[in-house]
Order: structure tokens, then C-alpha cells, then sequence
């Protein structure tokens, strides 16, 4: 048990050694947030309620960039490297090693979350009710997961460079189509309803649903646990094609 | 239940067409230090891989002390060195030696590591992946060793390393030898082996071509050869080729060398043939020699697989 302790303690620390992360998931969202509810005038008609609702943008915008990108090119790094071989050749079982990478990826959205959270309340002196506070929160951290099933996609890519090309890509095309940087009201309708069928769109929509009082609607839990679904089985398929090289 | 700590057993195993081992045994005494030597792509870390349970056999099978090396009570009692492993990032030293100290029931305290392995102590405060290619080679080292394993695996473990530190890791992997572990390691430097190892595994093109202890291995692969200079190189080289006793004829520094059992008849025909040779020498082939032709050999035949890939 000690080894497992020890492992999701070291995920922990490396994830935070990481100056990437603290630019991607914690400055970068911070600041679009302060740029598009401060300074860009957007001529909303209900501030408090774009305050609120971008927040929740943000937060599931670092979220899902984390769940792509960090997760993914570090797993590819540790196997080009040559560090998971090594570790299969350790007592400690495939499943802990595992685990304490997904413990220590959790705990990174939460602090991004709340974070992010604190900077909203700090900034525009965003005040939801906590239960809505704890809702959203936990919506973000849960529904974080068909992100991670991309990023362990990404995570069986060859190479570190195209990893990280390929998830740069489809993390910011997943938050700028998904309605994460704007409104997806301001897009043409074609645009609309391609978002209606991405998985960003529903990871965002769930938390604005839960800001205005309502729950997350049924379509949004259905489209993420099927996206979830197929992403894992993807990757199952292709971890087999791949370890039976 | 053997005494062997490890056994294998007619293990094949195929890249794709490419056979990388073919129908290997062999079986490892308990305390025994064993050099698995080769050449280049002979095979040797594809049967280290596939003993640390990397890879797995396409046919035959591998026990680490009677048991898959999958098994968590085998990787217990196992450690290995790796080539091109680099730490993981964002860790110290100390930290990362602390980690691996948390995987196994009786590790060995970061004291006892330092004094096995030359691990400096101002090198514990740094940056895992930063390191210098020795000083990563000595973590690397400390990590092979941290479980107090049995059974310790070196592929390949002083490419790239200066003499100093070579000398250094063969004192050691004695030292470690003194304490009753069982040592393997892979080279293809046959110097090392000679050295370090009490049994040889020779490997070259996938299969082992002899096994055993560097005295046997000399003399079972002893060949003798006449040497000598002449004017005409090539026509000496010629005829000598031709002759059914020499099984071959090679030139090397001024010296042109006819290998054959019976150094009599080569000495005979020398001098019937008028080839005008000088300074005839009569030599007992040694390993170094028979190891040279190998690499040779088997350069010769990675490039004409190379050449054949690319039209």
C-alpha cells in the first residue's frame, strides 16, 4: 500500500513541477477570463449571469486542456523514454501505476478548479449559491472523463512532437467550436449544430445549466458517456494492435 | 525445483519475418555471473527483454526462478539496468530512489546504495533527467539495485562510459558477484566478458554458437592460422583460398592470414607454391579473433539486408 501512497505522491509533485501546467491550465484561462468579462465590452444584457457563465468556461477549458495534454504527452514521454518498461519490470502492478497517474490528474483539475474559482470571485466578485458552487465543481471534475479516454489516445502516439501537435489542435478546436471562448449563440447555425454533437460543447453547457439553476440536461450525460465509451474503446484497440507487435 | 534462477527454454522469437532469436536454451546457476555476448543485432537484448518478461517468447518459454517473469514475487528478487532508460522528469535523485525504495519488501537504505554503486552524494539533490550520461548510469544502477534483488540484469551497461568509470563499474559488479548474486549481462565488448564473467554465452545472428567458460569457449573455438608477408597479396590470397585445408584467407595489417586445422599442410603448400613469403608466423587462433570475424560477418550481412530493404 505504501507503494501506491508513494506513487500518487510523486504524480502529484511532478504535475505541479511543471511549468506547463501552471501556464496552460492556471494563467491562460485566468487571463482570458479577466480579458472577456473586464476589458472586451460585450454588451451583454445580464453581467452578473456572463460573469458566471464564463467562468465555467474557463474552468472547463483548463480542465479539458489538462485531460488531453498533460495526461497524454506525458504518457507517450514515459514510454519513448523508456521509463514504462522499466517500471513493468518493478513489483508495482500495472493497475497502481495507472491509478496514481488518474489520482494525480485529479487532483490537478481540482485545484485548477478551485483556483479558477477564487480568481472569478477575486476578479468580478462572481457569487453562486454554494451548492451551486459545489455542482459545478464536481460536474467539471466528473465530466472531465471522455477527455482523459483522448488523452490516453493521444498517449499512444508515437512520438512527443505529434502528440503534442495533434492535442494542441484538438483541445483548442474543441474549445473554441464546443462555445468554451464564445457564445455558441454568435455562430452561424451550421456551426451550431455541429457543436451540438461535441463533446466540449456539453462539458461546458452542463456546468452554464447548473450557474442558471437547472441540472445538466440529459442529451449532455448522454452525449459525454457515449463519447466516453467510444474513446475507450478506441484505445483499448489500439493499445492491443499495439502490444501485440 | 532447480537450482537454476533462470531457465529458457527453445525460446524463439520473430519481428515480423525477422527471426531476432531462434531456438535458444539455456539455464543460470544461482550465484553464477554470466556475459551473453554478441555482436551487434545478434539477439542479446531481445533475450534480456524477454527474460525481464518485456517481450514475450513467440514459441518455447522463460522461468525466473521457476516462475513467469511477469510474476510479482519474481520482480521481488529481479533488478536490471536497461539501455536507453532516462529517469522520469520532475524528480530529484533522492526522490526517485525513495520511490522505487516504496516497490519492494526489503530495499536496501540509500547508505548501502551509495557504497554499492559510486553514487555521489551532491548528485541525490539534482534533477533526475538532468544528469551527466555517467552520473545517470550510476542512478540508473542504484535503481537496479535498490530492491536487494537476486538476480540483476546489465544490457549492455558500460557503452558510452570512459575507461575510469568502466574500471569503476566492474569493481562493483564484483563486488556484488562476492555478496552471492546471480549477475547477466549483455556485451560486445568480449574483453568485459573475459573479465568479469565465469561463463559465456556467445550469440550471433539469433542463436548461440557456444556456451561456456571463457577458457572452454577459447579453446573449443580455436582455430590456428599461418601468417605471413609476401609481394603479391592478392595471388598468395588466391591460391591459398583454393587450398581445401584453409577454410579461409585474409589480409590484415601487411599480414596475410590462412586459417586452417592443419597449420602442417598450410606450411607445406606455402612453400610448394613459390609465393615468396616471409616472416611465416604459426598462430593459435584467439576468441578475439573468432569474435571479429563474427562482427564482421554480421556487419556484412546488416548492410546487404540494408541494401536489399532499399530497392
Amino acid at each position: 500500500m505504501n507503494s501506491i501512497t508513494m506513487q500518487c505522491k510523486v504524480e502529484v509533485l511532478r504535475i505541479f513541477r511543471n511549468p506547463y501546467f501552471v501556464f496552460w491550465s492556471l494563467l491562460m484561462p485566468i487571463v482570458f477570463y479577466f480579458i472577456f468579462t473586464n476589458i472586451v465590452n460585450t454588451n451583454v444584457p445580464d453581467v452578473e449571469l456572463w460573469q458566471a457563465h464564463y467562468l465555467m468556461s474557463m474552468t472547463a477549458f483548463s480542465v479539458m486542456g489538462s485531460a488531453i495534454m498533460t495526461f497524454g504527452i506525458r504518457m507517450v514521454q514515459e514510454r519513448t523514454q523508456g521509463w514504462s518498461s522499466f517500471m513493468k519490470i518493478t513489483p508495482l502492478p500495472t493497475w497502481a501505476y495507472f491509478t496514481a497517474k488518474m489520482f494525480g490528474q485529479t487532483v490537478m483539475h481540482l485545484f485548477s478548479v478551485i483556483l479558477i474559482f477564487v480568481a472569478g470571485y477575486l476578479i468580478n466578485g462572481v457569487s453562486l449559491t454554494f451548492t451551486q458552487w459545489f455542482f459545478s465543481g464536481l460536474w467539471i471534475l466528473v465530466a472531465s472523463l471522455p477527455f482523459l479516454a483522448i488523452g490516453t489516445l493521444v498517449g499512444a502516439m508515437g512520438k512527443v512532437e505529434t502528440a503534442s501537435g495533434v492535442s494542441n489542435i484538438l483541445y483548442l478546436a474543441l474549445a473554441i467550436l464546443g462555445g468554451m471562448w464564445f457564445p455558441i449563440y454568435i455562430f452561424p447555425t451550421f456551426l451550431q449544430n455541429l457543436a451540438e454533437w461535441l463533446p466540449s460543447y456539453h462539458f461546458g453547457s452542463g456546468a452554464w445549466e447548473i450557474i442558471r439553476g437547472n441540472s445538466p440536461s440529459l442529451k449532455s450525460v448522454l452525449v459525454l458517456g457515449g463519447y466516453l465509451i467510444g474513446f475507450m474503446a478506441i484505445s483499448a484497440l489500439v493499445r492491443r494492435k499495439q502490444e501485440s507487435m | 525445483m532447480s537450482k537454476a534462477v533462470a531457465e529458457v527454454h527453445q525460446v524463439t522469437r520473430k519481428f515480423g519475418k525477422t527471426t531476432a532469436v531462434n531456438n535458444v536454451s539455456f539455464t543460470i546457476e544461482k550465484g553464477s555471473t554470466v556475459a551473453i555476448l554478441g555482436p551487434n543485432g545478434a539477439g542479446k537484448t531481445t533475450i534480456v527483454s524477454m527474460m525481464l518478461g518485456l517481450i514475450e517468447p513467440t514459441e518455447g518459454y522463460i522461468h525466473l526462478f521457476n516462475k513467469n517473469p511477469k510474476h510479482i514475487s519474481v520482480r521481488e528478487k529481479i533488478g536490471a539496468m536497461l539501455q536507453d532508460v532516462s529517469v522520469v522528469d520532475k524528480l530529484k535523485v533522492h526522490e526517485v530512489i525513495a520511490l522505487f525504495r516504496s516497490y519492494y519488501p526489503s530495499p536496501l537504505s540509500m547508505a548501502e546504495l551509495i557504497a554499492l554503486t559510486g553514487l555521489e552524494k551532491k548528485d541525490l539533490n539534482k534533477w533526475a533527467d538532468k544528469l551527466s550520461g555517467g552520473q545517470k548510469r550510476r542512478v540508473g544502477f542504484a535503481l537496479a539495485l535498490t530492491g536487494n534483488p537476486d538476480l540483476v540484469f546489465f544490457d549492455e551497461p558500460t557503452v558510452g562510459l570512459d575507461i575510469t568509470a568502466r574500471r569503476l563499474f566492474w569493481e562493483k559488479v564484483n563486488a556484488l558477484k562476492a555478496k552471492g548474486k546471480t549477475i547477466i549481462f549483455t556485451t560486445h565488448y568480449l574483453q568485459e566478458a573475459d573479465d568479469v564473467a565465469e561463463r559465456i554465452i556467445l550469440f550471433n545472428r539469433g542463436e548461440i554458437i557456444a556456451d561456456g567458460h571463457p577458457n572452454a569457449i577459447k579453446q573449443q573455438l580455436a582455430i590456428r592460422n599461418v601468417s605471413f608477408q609476401s609481394d603479391d597479396t592478392e595471388k598468395a590470397i588466391q591460391q591459398l583460398q583454393s587450398l581445401p585445408v584453409v577454410s579461409r584467407c585474409y589480409q590484415k595489417d601487411e599480414r596475410i592470414y590462412a586459417v586452417t586445422e592443419d597449420t602442417d599442410a598450410v606450411l607445406a603448400a606455402l612453400f610448394k607454391l613459390d609465393l615468396n613469403a616471409r616472416n611465416i608466423a604459426i598462430e593459435q587462433g584467439r576468441l578475439e579473433e573468432v569474435f571479429e570475424y563474427l562482427t564482421k560477418q554480421n556487419e556484412e550481412a546488416l548492410k546487404n539486408e540494408q541494401h536489399y530493404n532499399a530497392m
